[in-house]
């Protein structure tokens, strides 16, 4: 495979990615100069205990923080050459987001809040698409309710639908399930494993949960800003080993 | 927990910042109107000190019951040989006063009009201890010479020896060479001096005195004085002690003062009634987002007793703060004030500024009640959070609907009632009903706040309707965001809306006024050209009518002057005109008989006839204020015109027999038949170029003008009622600012998930818009139901046609909006500027 083809497999990469925080005594190095890439149509969790720059990573790949040095890709476009309102419409058109809880805008219905990125571009969207999206996410008869006439998996599942809908070239989720109980976070990792599977999107998680990661195709592991290792076809059990010899 | 207390100041001082400044501003006001009230009244008393000084006592006329104002009353200077025969009486020196300006002529010949009021005129004899003026350049005048004041002469850019010219009895222009400047103790009134001869042909008082003033020889006290003089003094003339004149003067313009620094008071205390709501949004928003910490408080033992203290704590330090700011700040208003009113000519004599401890004392209280008043229901409200609360998530229960109805009624019914009331004259007194009238608005205003919470969602989200189609998920935004808390909608519109329901009301007054007059002007008017002192409304000399009587191109000319006269016993207004040739000039509609009353007969206003039991044919006694006692006959019944404001017409034959000066206060004109209109003004301004004090209109000309005072008038009034528009708008500001600051998490995620810091801007400014023209649309529909009653309850047909505004109501809608915009500016800016992680991150 060429670096050609690989580029262009590739829904986003980082070169070289480097954050650090403060200056002087107090400078945290959360990032130290990452580089890795996220193939098209594959589910990637990023793990690592609380100051790994595990989020830190996932926030400077989605064009929600800026790295220090270094540069992140979506597709092939380098984040760090746009402006505000650019990378504003490269996250409305490009990518989808999934938070951990209060994901969605109180005063719109469950449809509004799934359309709303598409309504701020203007754009109609697909809405063939978009009520497949619905019905997939077993939404179909709650999406006049407004969130808090929803429960919380409901509430996961609309942002989950709502990453969906523009059809963005890739997913990134914050601990999804992590305000879930355990039940009703199955239900949304499946219905994301199968977003990637059938639908193939392409989705970038961070968890700190093995069952969780056991869902997606491939596992970073990272402590110190630095990724130090990952594992193909996780299952719980071999994320758990793995996290337990992390700092060996 | 008062550690607690001023550690929450501290916390949320910016959050504090605008509400501390509305409360400024309106103590401000409060402080500022006192001030210069007090500045004034300090002043007025030093000059009425000043004019009196060096005398003992002065001798007058004494003011019949029925004396028309305009005129000085006067008596005979022969009074000045019976003074100077009593031993008592040391130096003495008769005197006469009135009103002139001073023109001068430009380099193309033509008349400069003095700007400003009328300036007073003095006779001066020469120095003495009894003259309150020092010559300081020149010489004192003589014949054909005056002294001004040096602070006249440096801004109208006079020297000594220059040539400037005053009106004369006859009404025209007669030129005076300056001789000298004099200077008067309080400095800022303007004088002129001439000789006593001179003052005395100038004011049209040929061997006529206002006063003597004396001062006694040695050893003489005043009593004796008075006492002495008294004896010699014909009848209708009376001798005063100076202190007695001094108060007189001192209470003269006292009332003015009062008046006027009433007024300023009342727009003050209107404008501190708008700030209480803005308080009161910001304490109920402030506790709504510390419910959690006030939990956790109640949580770790916090009585609720404790909890309410802290939030009352925070008012009363917040109050004592704001007022101390405010009281200086007014000292800075009054010196606007001041300022603004030189602008519109009416300057105020120069003086200190005074800041009485009565004005501290005042402003520390109002400013500090005011403030802990409207923490009270938020403070009330915190102190009911549950410590469950701490841990709870989501919005607190609002108050039920059914508690909102009853409570908003119990407010706003007697504050209708006392309104109606007010407008019904109950009470009877200006006091009694001023009281009704202020105290049933505040309650309106309250209980009509109080209930738009219950409709503000659904208001708000029909106003929003257009916008969401407009802006697409912008206006959606906006929409939802300013229906989904009635209340602070509610609140924030009602700050609002009490600004403009006034300026509403006072739009409405104003074009129905101008509509009356319009109304009046086509129905009661036949003459073609108005003749008057439209920049002074002084009266003018009546010569002018009988010289515009001789023009060929004049069909007919009539003077209208206003006077009192007892007729029957009972003081009346009476409409002096030519009678012969009045219906030329205004159409008056006859119920009975005549107009045309000649010199020995009147006319009555029809109303009452039938309450004087008085029918034509009739015979009245009248007696006028020279003394003259005359019997007229009842010779016609007018319907009310509003150009006779007097119930009597009489004859200006008649009447110019028995007043003082023989003015009018306006002429009308009617052309000849057959005479080309401009030919005939052009006469006619031939003859009134010589009266450089007088303006020629046409009908339409004329109503121009009255609507011009109107709407000088009605400037002002703005200015005042504008301040509560400022206030309204830091509300805005405030509550837009503070709504932004709860839905963080929220901006944060729309702009995660694609939202520009454009559309997010745009999203926030139509939300303040929609809130805005809520207030807009509520203070309009107030404002005009006030106005109607207003109009309905002004007794008689003072105002007789009802026009509503509505190009000016537009245009406040539109400032309504504008307002909304500019006040979501900042609160917009911060929000598209928030760290989209660190928004996502609060929640």
């Amino acid at each position: 495979m060429t670096l050609q083809e690989r580029t262009t497999t590739l829904a986003a990469r980082t070169e070289s990615a480097t954050k650090i925080y403060g200056s002087g005594d107090t400078e945290v190095h959360a990032l130290r100069a990452v580089s890795v890439g996220f193939v098209k149509g594959q589910f990637t969790a990023i793990m690592g205990p609380s100051g790994s720059g595990k989020s830190t990573l996932m926030q400077c790949m989605a064009g929600l923080d800026r790295l220090t040095s270094g540069e992140t890709y979506i597709g092939d476009v380098a984040l760090s050459t746009l402006n505000d309102k650019k990378l504003t419409l490269l996250r409305r058109e490009k990518l989808g987001f999934i938070f951990q809880a209060f994901n969605l805008i109180p005063t719109l219905t469950a449809r509004e809040n799934i359309t709303l990125p598409l309504d701020l571009a203007g754009s109609e969207g697909d809405q063939d698409w978009i009520d497949e999206v619905i019905k997939t996410t077993g939404l179909a008869d709650r999406v006049n309710h407004r969130p808090n006439e929803l429960s919380g998996g409901q509430q996961q599942r609309v942002a989950v639908a709502r990453a969906l809908a523009t059809k963005p070239e890739i997913i990134f989720g914050d601990e999804p399930t992590g305000n879930l109980d355990t039940r009703t976070g199955a239900e949304i990792l499946d219905f994301m494993r199968r977003a990637v599977s059938e639908l193939g999107q392409t989705i970038v998680m961070v968890t700190h949960d093995p069952v969780t990661a056991s869902y997606s195709d491939r596992v970073l592991f990272l402590t110190d800003g630095n990724i130090v290792d990952e594992m193909m076809e996780p299952t719980p059990d071999s994320v758990f080993d793995k996290l337990k010899h992390l700092g060996d | 927990m008062l550690k607690l207390t001023l550690r929450n100041i501290a916390a949320s001082k910016g959050r504090l910042l605008l509400t501390v400044l509305s409360i400024v501003l309106g103590v401000g006001f409060v402080s500022g109107s006192f001030v210069l009230a007090d500045s004034l009244r300090t002043v007025f008393d030093k000059l009425s000190q000043d004019i009196a000084a060096g005398s003992d006592a002065s001798v007058r006329a004494i003011e019949p019951e029925f004396s028309t104002g305009d005129n000085q009353l006067r008596f005979d200077e022969s009074v000045l040989a019976a003074v100077s025969s009593v031993d008592a009486v040391g130096e003495f020196e008769g005197g006469i006063g009135g009103f002139e300006q001073v023109y001068t002529t430009d380099a193309a010949g033509e008349v400069v009009r003095p700007q400003g009021p009328p300036v007073l005129v003095f006779s001066w004899a020469g120095e003495s201890q009894l003259s309150p003026f020092t010559l300081v350049d020149g010489v004192a005048p003589v014949g054909q010479q005056m002294a001004i004041d040096s602070a006249q002469a440096e801004q109208g850019g006079f020297q000594v020896g220059d040539s400037v010219e005053v009106v004369n009895p006859t009404g025209r222009l007669e030129a005076f060479e300056i001789s000298g400047l004099i200077e008067f103790p309080t400095p800022g009134a303007y004088f002129i001096v001439f000789d006593l001869p001179t003052a005395q042909r100038l004011l049209n008082a040929q061997g006529q005195l206002d006063s003597i003033v004396l001062a006694a020889t040695e050893g003489v006290s005043t009593d004796e004085l008075v006492s002495n003089v008294s004896a010699v003094l014909p009848a209708g003339i009376e001798v005063v002690p100076s202190e007695v004149t001094v108060a007189e003067t001192q209470a003269d313009f006292g009332s003015f003062i009062s008046i006027f620094g009433n007024i300023l008071l009342g727009f003050a205390l209107v404008t501190l009634f708008v700030s209480i709501f803005i308080i009161y949004n910001t304490f109920a928003i402030l506790v709504s987002q510390r419910t959690k910490q006030l939990g956790l408080l109640r949580a770790i033992g916090a009585s609720a007793a404790q909890v309410r203290w802290m939030v009352l704590g925070e008012s009363v330090v917040i109050g004592l703060f704001a007022s101390l700011v405010g009281l200086f700040a007014g000292l800075g208003v009054a010196s606007l004030l001041k300022w603004l009113f030189s602008l519109g000519g009416g300057a105020f004599p120069d003086g200190p500024l005074e800041l009485r401890a009565r004005t501290i004392v005042v402003v520390f209280i109002v400013g500090t009640l005011v403030t802990v008043l409207s923490a009270l229901v938020p403070a009330i409200r915190a102190s009911s959070i549950s410590p469950l609360e701490a841990l709870r998530d989501g919005d607190r229960k609002t108050r039920s609907v059914r508690f909102r109805i009853i409570a908003g009624s119990v407010v706003l019914i007697p504050g209708l009632v006392l309104l109606a009331l007010g407008f019904t004259g109950a009470g009877g007194t200006t006091t009694s009903v001023l009281t009704f009238l202020g105290l049933g608005s505040v309650l309106t205003f309250v209980g009509v706040s109080m209930l738009s919470a219950l409709f503000a969602g659904v208001a708000a989200s029909a106003i929003g309707r257009p916008v969401q189609s407009l802006k697409g998920t912008m206006g959606r935004l906006a929409r939802d965001n300013a229906s989904r808390n009635p209340q602070r909608t509610a609140a924030t519109a009602t700050s609002l809306m009490i600004g403009l329901a006034l300026i509403t009301g006072v739009s409405v007054l104003a074009s129905s006024i101008k509509s009356t007059f319009q109304d009046l002007v086509a129905d009661a008017v036949a003459a073609d050209l108005f003749i008057f002192d439209e920049s002074q409304g002084l009266p003018f000399s009546s010569v002018l009518v009988d010289e515009l009587q001789t023009l060929p191109e004049v069909g007919e000319a009539a003077g209208f002057i206003e006077m009192r006269a007892s007729v029957n016993g009972s003081i009346d207004g009476v409409t002096s005109f030519d009678t012969a040739v009045g219906s030329a000039i205004i159409n008056i509609d006859l119920a009975e008989g005549t107009s045309d009353v000649g010199e020995d007969g009147v006319a009555l206003l029809v109303d009452d006839a039938a309450d004087l039991g008085l029918s034509v044919g009739d015979e009245v006694a009248v007696e006028f204020e020279d003394g003259a006692q005359t019997t007229l006959t009842l010779k016609g019944l007018y319907e009310s015109n509003s150009f006779i404001e007097g119930q009597w017409i009489m004859d200006r034959a008649l009447t110019r027999q028995h007043i003082n000066v023989d003015n009018v206060d306006f002429v009308g004109v009617a052309y000849a038949d057959g005479v080309e209109n401009e030919a005939a003004r052009s006469a006619v301004e031939q003859v009134t170029g010589g009266f450089p004090q007088l303006t020629v209109l046409d009908n339409t000309e004329f109503q121009e003008s009255v609507e011009g005072q109107v709407n000088s008038i009605l400037y002002v009034i703005y200015g005042l009622l504008g301040l509560c528009l400022v206030i309204a708008f830091f509300g805005i500001v405030n509550t837009m600012a503070l709504s932004v600051i709860e839905r963080t998490h929220e901006i944060g995620l729309l702009r995660a998930v694609g939202m520009t810091r454009r559309q997010l801007r745009t999203s926030i400014r139509w939300e303040a818009v929609i809130v805005t023209v809520f207030g807009s649309l509520l203070g309009i529909g107030m404002g005009v139901l006030l106005s109607f009653a207003g109009i309905k309850a002004i007794p008689g047909d003072f105002i007789t046609s009802t026009t509503i505004p509505w190009v000016s109501l537009v245009i406040y809608i539109v400032l309504g909006a504008v307002l909304g915009i500019i006040a979501a500016y900042f609160p917009a800016r911060r929000a598209s500027r928030l760290n989209v992680l660190d928004a996502i991150a609060s929640a």
